[in-house]
C-alpha cells in the first residue's frame, strides 16, 4: 500500500511538472497582452511598455520560468497580474464552493443514477427500461447552460423557491438553498452518466454464472441485485465517477455562470480573458492536483469495492 | 413514521425558502448588478474598467464633478473644492478646498495635501494608467492646508475634467496609501465619498456601506452590493426575481423592448455613448487611394444600421468625434449612402469588379453582429469585406501591431473634442510608433488644428479649430462613423436616484447620498 501511494506521487509529481511546463509555454504563446488589457484601450505605448517592465514580462521567457517553478513548488504563485491580489488567495477563496458544488453534484447522480441504472437492467427490453434510456439520453444531451436557465425561470423566478444569485453563504439555509439549484442542474448530468453506465455494468454483471447460482439457492431477488451483482458492478461506475469527477471541475464552469456561483472554472475564464498569466499558472496548479487526487482517490476506492483489486 | 417525515421534510423547506427570501428584503441595502466576474483592480488611477468605474465612483470624489446624470462639461459643479480661479492665460488653476471633509476609516481630514499627493500619483506612470493626461502639469502646490494651485506647462482643453471625478481625477487619500502601501490601497480604496469600501468577496461582490461623515449628509441607503453577474441572462433573470435593483441590462434594442415590459421597471437608454467607427488604414493598399476610401464610404447605410442596432438604443453618427461631445461639429460633411457612387468611384480606381479588404476583428457578439451587417451593405457595392475574428484580448493586440486593413472600433471618451481626435486622428497617435494609441488610419491630415485647438484659451476660436479637423479627417475619410450605441439599464421603479440620469461617464449610474427605494 505504501509503495503504491510513494509510486503514484511520483507520478503526480512528473505528472504536475510536465503540465506547469505546458501551461507556461501555453499562456505566452497566446496574443494579447496582459498590459494591454490591464491599462485599458487608452494607454499609449510608453505606458504599456513600462507596465511590461514593472509586471516582468519584459524579462527573458528562461528566468520567468524558472522562478515561476521555483515558486510554484514553495507554494509562491505570485499576485494576480490584473487584480494585484495574490494568486493563492484568490484560488483558495473560490475553491470551496467548486469542491462543495462537485461533491453535492456526485451525491444527486449517484442516488439518482445508480437505482435507476439497476432498475433499467432488471428490466432490460421492457417499458422501464427505455424510459430511462430515454431520460438519461436526454439529460445527457441537454447543454449545462440550457438545463440551468430551465431550472432557473421554473423554480427561482416562477415558483420562487430558489434565489438567482446562487453564490452566497450566512446562514445554513441561505448555503442550501444556494447551492440547491446548480448541484442539482450538475447533479442530473451526473445521473444520465451513471445511469447508464450502471445499466450497462449490471447486464453483465446478471448474466454470470453465480447470479444464477445465488438465484437457484433460493436468495431473494433483491439481496441478489443489490448485494451480490451491484457490488461487482461498482468498479465500471467507480471508473467513470472518478473520470467525471475531473471534468466536472473543469466543465461547471457554465453552471458557476449561469448561477452567478464563484468556483475555479469561472476564475479562469476571467483569467484567460484577462492574460493574467500568474493567475492561469495557479489555477493550473490546482487543476493538477485535484485531478491528481481524484484518480488517487479512485484507486484506492477500487480497492474497497473489489478486495480482489491489489494496490500494487 | 413516514408521513412525520414527509412534514418535517416540507416544514424544513419552507423554512429555507422564507430564510432566503428575507435576504433580500433590506430597505436600505441597494442590490446593483454588473457585467463582469470581476471589478478589477481597486484602484481609480489604475482601473479603466467599465465594472471597476461603477463601483469605484462611489468611493471618491475629484476636486469637482459633474452634476448627476450629466455628462456634458459644461455641467461642473464643486465637489472636494468649493471654488476655483484660473488665471487669464489658463496656465495657473486655484481650488479652494471645502474643509471638514473626512477621509474614510478614519484616516483624517482631506486637505491640499491630500490632492497634491493623488496629482502627483495621477500624473505618475507606475501609478496611474492615467499620467498621460497630466503631461501638461508642471507643478502641483499647497500654499496653504485649503488650497491647492495648480501650474501647467502649456494650457489643455480640459483642466477641470482630470481633476473631477473621474479616472485618475479622483481624490486619494495620501495618509492611507502610505499606511497600506500601494498594494494594500488596492485591495481596501479609501476616498471621500458617500460610501465607504468595505469586502470584495472575488466573483461574488464588492460591499460598500454608508459613509456617515460624507460632507453632504449622511446617505440613505446603509450598503450597496454591486454584484458581479457576467451572464446577461442571469442578471436578467436576478432582476426579474427581485435580488437586483438596478442592473446593466444585454446590449440592444430586443431586449430594451421586452425590459421596458417589465411591470414596476425603468428601463434607462444613457450617454455616453459608444462610437463604431471604421478607421481604414491608409498605408494599405487599395485603401491608399482616396476614391477607395470614398466608395467605401458610399457603401454604408448610416441609416440602415441605426435601424438594425435599434432606434431608441442606438443614434447615427454625426462625425468622427461622437454627438454631445464639446467641440462635435455636427455638420461634418459625411459621405451619403449612395451605391452607385459608390461602383462609380471604385471604377474610378480601377477596381470595377469591386475588391477584398481584410479585418482582424474581435468575437465580441455586439461588435460582430455591427461588423457582419456592414459587411452585407458593403457587397452590394462588390467591396467583400473578409472578417477574421479573433478573441477580444488578441484583437486589441493585433490591431495595434497594424496587421489589419481595416479597424472596427467603438468606444466612449471624456466628452471634449481633443480627446478623441488626439487619440485616433493625430499622427502621434499612429499604431505601431513609439507614442502609439488607437490612430489606426495612420490619419495626419489635422494635426496642426488639433494642436493648435489644445493651447488656444478662446472658447469659440478652439471649438472652430475642432471642427475644422474634423472636416479635414471626413473629406481624407480617414475613418467611417457609423453608429452610436447608448449605454442601457434598467431599475425598479420604486428606486429613487435623487437625479435625473441622462448619462454616466463613469459608465453606470452614481448612487448619491440622496437616493433611495420610495417604497
Amino acid at each position: 500500500m505504501s509503495a503504491f501511494l510513494v509510486r503514484r506521487l511520483g507520478f503526480a509529481f512528473i505528472t504536475l511538472l510536465a503540465v506547469l511546463t505546458i501551461i507556461f509555454m501555453i499562456v505566452r504563446i497566446l496574443p494579447g497582452d496582459p498590459a494591454m488589457v490591464i491599462l485599458g484601450d487608452q494607454a499609449d505605448a510608453a505606458t504599456i511598455a513600462a507596465l511590461r517592465t514593472r509586471l516582468g514580462l519584459d524579462r527573458p521567457l528562461l528566468v520567468q520560468y524558472v522562478e515561476f517553478l521555483g515558486g510554484a513548488f514553495i507554494g509562491n504563485w505570485g499576485t494576480s497580474l490584473v487584480t494585484g491580489r495574490p494568486v493563492i488567495g484568490e484560488v483558495l477563496s473560490v475553491l470551496p464552493w467548486t469542491i462543495e458544488l462537485t461533491l453535492a453534484a456526485l451525491a444527486i447522480g449517484a442516488v439518482i443514477g445508480i437505482p435507476l441504472g439497476v432498475w433499467a437492467a432488471i428490466n432490460r427490453n421492457n417499458a422501464i427500461d427505455y424510459f430511462t434510456r430515454l431520460v438519461s439520453l436526454l439529460g445527457l444531451s441537454f447543454p449545462a447552460f440550457v438545463s440551468g436557465i430551465m431550472l432557473l425561470i421554473g423554480l427561482a423566478i416562477q415558483l420562487r423557491w430558489f434565489p438567482v444569485i446562487s453564490g452566497q453563504r450566512g446562514t445554513f439555509s441561505q448555503w442550501a438553498m444556494s447551492l440547491a439549484l446548480p448541484a442539482i442542474n450538475l447533479g442530473l448530468i451526473m445521473a444520465a452518466y451513471i445511469t447508464r453506465v450502471t445499466r450497462s455494468a449490471m447486464l453483465e454483471v446478471l448474466s454470470e454464472d453465480y447470479v444464477r447460482t445465488a438465484r437457484a439457492k433460493g436468495a431473494p431477488w433483491r439481496i441478489v441485485v443489490w448485494r451480490h451483482a451491484l457490488r461487482n458492478a461498482l468498479i465500471p461506475i467507480i471508473t467513470i465517477v472518478g473520470l467525471y469527477l475531473g471534468v466536472l471541475i473543469g466543465n461547471s464552469v457554465l453552471t458557476e455562470i449561469v448561477f452567478n456561483r464563484p468556483g475555479l472554472g469561472k476564475l479562469i475564464v476571467g483569467a484567460l480573458n484577462q492574460r493574467d498569466y500568474t493567475m492561469l499558472q495557479g489555477m493550473m496548479v490546482i487543476y493538477t492536483l485535484l485531478v491528481v487526487a481524484i484518480n488517487l482517490a479512485t484507486d484506492m476506492v477500487y480497492g474497497l469495492a473489489d478486495p480482489r483489486v491489489k494496490l500494487q | 413514521m413516514k408521513k412525520n417525515l414527509i412534514f418535517g421534510g416540507a416544514i424544513s423547506i419552507a423554512a429555507l425558502i422564507a430564510a432566503s427570501g428575507a435576504a433580500f428584503a433590506q430597505k436600505t441595502t441597494l442590490n446593483v448588478g454588473l457585467a463582469s466576474a470581476d471589478v478589477g483592480v481597486m484602484d481609480p488611477h489604475m482601473n479603466s474598467s467599465t465594472p471597476g468605474k461603477s463601483f469605484l465612483q462611489q468611493i471618491f470624489n475629484g476636486l469637482v464633478r459633474l452634476k448627476p446624470g450629466e455628462i456634458s462639461p459644461g455641467e461642473i459643479e464643486p465637489d472636494l473644492a468649493e471654488s476655483w480661479t484660473s488665471s487669464p492665460d489658463g496656465k495657473v488653476w486655484t481650488f479652494t478646498l471645502r474643509k471638514g471633509v473626512q477621509c474614510h476609516h478614519n484616516y483624517g481630514e482631506f486637505t491640499s495635501a491630500d490632492a497634491v499627493f493623488s496629482l502627483a500619483r495621477a500624473a505618475t506612470r507606475e501609478t496611474s494608467s492615467f499620467s498621460s493626461d497630466y503631461a501638461a502639469f508642471e507643478k502641483v502646490e499647497a500654499p496653504d492646508k485649503y488650497t491647492v494651485k495648480i501650474t501647467l506647462k502649456n494650457t489643455i482643453p480640459s483642466l477641470l475634467g482630470i481633476v473631477m471625478n473621474y479616472h485618475a481625477g479622483q481624490m486619494v487619500c495620501k495618509a492611507a496609501v502610505e499606511a497600506l502601501g500601494q498594494d494594500g490601497f488596492r485591495k481596501k480604496p479609501v476616498g471621500t465619498g458617500p460610501f465607504a469600501f468595505a469586502e470584495y468577496v472575488p466573483q461574488q461582490y464588492g460591499k460598500l456601506v454608508a459613509n456617515d461623515a460624507y460632507f453632504r449628509g449622511k446617505p440613505n441607503f446603509r450598503e450597496i452590493f454591486y454584484r458581479m453577474i457576467p451572464s446577461d441572462s442571469a442578471r436578467d433573470l436576478a432582476f426579474q426575481s427581485g435580488e437586483l435593483d438596478l442592473y446593466y441590462t444585454r446590449q440592444d434594442q430586443t431586449s430594451f423592448n421586452r425590459v421596458k415590459q417589465l411591470p414596476g421597471v425603468k428601463a434607462l437608454a444613457m450617454n455616453p455613448a459608444e462610437m463604431s467607427v471604421i478607421h481604414l488604414n491608409m498605408t494599405i493598399p487599395p485603401l491608399d487611394n482616396i476614391k477607395v476610401r470614398q466608395a467605401i464610404a458610399h457603401a454604408i447605410d448610416r441609416d440602415g444600421i441605426h435601424q438594425f442596432r435599434g432606434r431608441e438604443t442606438s443614434r447615427q453618427a454625426v462625425s468622427v468625434v461622437p454627438s454631445g461631445y464639446l467641440g462635435t461639429n455636427d455638420k461634418a460633411p459625411l459621405l451619403p449612402y449612395n451605391l452607385q457612387k459608390a461602383k462609380d468611384l471604385l471604377a474610378e480606381a480601377g477596381h470595377p469588379n469591386g475588391i477584398t479588404l481584410k479585418t482582424i476583428h474581435t468575437t465580441l457578439p455586439g461588435m460582430m453582429t455591427f461588423m457582419e451587417a456592414v459587411q452585407a451593405q458593403l457587397k452590394r457595392a462588390n467591396i467583400n469585406l473578409e472578417i477574421t475574428p479573433v478573441e477580444h484580448a488578441t484583437f486589441h493586440q493585433q490591431i495595434r501591431q497594424n496587421l489589419s486593413q481595416v479597424v472596427h472600433f467603438q468606444a466612449a471618451r471624456f466628452p471634449v473634442a481633443d480627446v478623441y481626435l488626439s487619440q485616433f486622428f493625430h499622427s502621434r497617435a499612429t499604431v505601431g510608433t513609439p507614442t502609439a494609441v488607437t490612430n489606426f488610419s495612420h490619419c495626419k491630415v489635422a494635426d496642426a488644428e488639433i494642436d493648435a485647438a489644445r493651447g488656444e484659451p478662446d472658447k469659440a476660436k478652439q471649438i472652430a479649430l475642432w471642427e475644422a479637423a474634423q472636416t479635414k479627417i471626413v473629406n481624407e475619410v480617414c475613418a467611417i462613423p457609423v453608429n452610436e450605441s447608448l449605454q442601457l439599464w434598467a431599475h425598479k421603479d420604486t428606486l429613487d436616484l435623487g437625479y435625473q440620469l441622462k448619462g454616466a461617464l463613469n459608465l453606470g449610474p452614481g448612487v448619491l447620498e440622496t437616493s433611495k427605494f420610495t417604497k
